[in-house]
């Protein structure tokens, strides 16, 4: 089971790369926006292929996503510290960008330039164009989740890149968002130094 | 999940652009890939295939590919001019897998893709990640040289996640190795390439043309 679960989340670093390759290409031709639409199809399609779920209950949700049994946390390792504060332990594309790296050079800048654009046009939150697949999927996917009859929210907190880049959400989002989440910003800090993304789940 | 991704897009993709356009696009993707690995020169064969070992080419992002050394390849005059090599586990078997425990099964389109490259392109794929491979791997060769030749890869055999096979017999015959020898090493490899000097004259070749 463990070693399933460790296949599921491990990445493909030949595709990850051709794929981070070509979205280059598509930049080159549509620029940053034209990226951007294609990252966002690309995340929203994938959620859609995926089967929805019902939970009678809030622990019921809880135990199948850290167990991994969620669509959500399909494609990668969380925890949660509070019943509605998850955490995403590693980045499910490091393997892909470490590659990337070793065999391209250093990440092309188009990749952060996105992120820009996605953050000015959609929501602030994301770091590179690996965040945009990421956040849109973990979105959609929520949409795909009814607990005790409600839809499943997901708003990003944080998220810190394999280079050290932080990127929070903007100060007038992040007591309320802190508080959904029930952790201090003390607590986001120490949970920053050793994970990847944070976001808080709710329903309405 | 970036693979999971795309691969849930080709099932809408063929259905838009027909399959001949996922053809298109997993090509341009392996071509793309290769590109901009850029360019290698080897002193020798040698050197060549100790690069490949320690996964220093750009052939090694495929995972671990063994240089099958008495399987050299020789031109008329008896003169070594390639080798065959032989990819451990295709890079997308665990993709298959991610596939099967999260959105179900692979799309449709798989299968269809793969049967429109067997008629339209050459007839050696087994599943639609074929295309993106073998076009990768062609592109590769063209950007590395040994001893200042530039280099073609051949594509000889290759084994599927469910165990079905394609040899492309002719290519065997070219380069003159028995086809039930490549079948026996798909036992161990899930696929087998040449990669021999571009525009050498082959023992099989020379045959076909008398």
């Amino acid at each position: 089971m463990a070693e399933r679960r460790k296949g599921l989340i491990a990445d493909n670093p030949f595709v990850d790369v051709a794929a981070c390759l070509f979205l280059e290409d598509i930049a080159d031709k549509q620029g940053a926006s034209g990226m951007n639409n294609y990252l966002v199809s690309l995340a929203t399609s994938l959620a859609k292929s995926m089967p929805e779920e019902e939970y009678a209950t809030w622990d019921d949700f809880l135990e199948s996503l850290v167990l991994g049994n969620s669509i959500i946390s399909a494609f990668e390792d969380v925890i949660t510290i509070t019943p509605h504060c998850a955490i995403t332990t590693e980045c499910p594309f490091t393997k892909g960008w470490q590659e990337y790296t070793k065999r391209i050079g250093t990440f092309s800048k188009i990749h952060t330039d996105v992120a820009e654009y996605y953050n000015s046009v959609y929501k602030p939150g994301t770091i590179n164009s690996m965040c945009i697949i990421h956040q849109t999927f973990r979105n959609a996917a929520a949409e795909r989740i009814k607990i005790a009859g409600k839809i499943l929210k997901i708003a990003q907190i944080a998220a810190v890149w394999e280079d050290g880049t932080r990127r929070i959400s903007p100060d007038e989002w992040l007591p309320v968002l802190l508080e959904k989440a029930q952790i201090s910003s003390t607590d986001l800090n120490m949970i920053l130094r050793n994970n990847a993304d944070v976001w808080v789940m709710y329903t309405e | 999940m970036l693979d999971v991704a795309l691969v849930s897009l080709i099932q809408d993709m063929s259905e838009k652009a027909g399959v001949e356009g996922t053809i298109q696009y997993w090509a341009r993707v392996g071509e793309s890939l290769a590109k901009r690995m850029g360019k290698e020169a080897y002193m020798g064969w040698p050197s060549f295939n100790v690069a490949l070992r320690e996964g220093r080419t750009a052939f090694s992002i495929e995972g671990s590919v063994t240089a099958l050394t008495d399987l050299a390849i020789t031109d008329v005059d008896g003169d070594v001019v390639g080798y065959i090599y032989a990819l451990e586990t295709c890079v997308f078997n665990p993709t298959i897998v991610r596939i099967r425990y999260s959105v179900g099964e692979l799309p449709r389109a798989d299968s269809a893709v793969a049967e429109e490259y067997n008629n339209s392109v050459r007839d050696t794929a087994v599943c639609n990640f074929c295309v993106i491979h073998q076009r990768f791997r062609e592109e590769v060769a063209k950007n590395i040289s040994i001893a200042d030749q530039a280099l073609d890869c051949v594509q000889l055999a290759n084994r599927g996640f469910t165990g079905d096979t394609k040899i492309a017999e002719d290519s065997l015959k070219k380069i003159g190795i028995n086809p039930e020898y490549v079948r026996s090493l798909l036992r161990n490899y899930a696929c087998v390439y040449a990669i021999l000097m571009r525009g050498a004259r082959l023992k099989g070749e020379e045959e076909e043309d008398e």
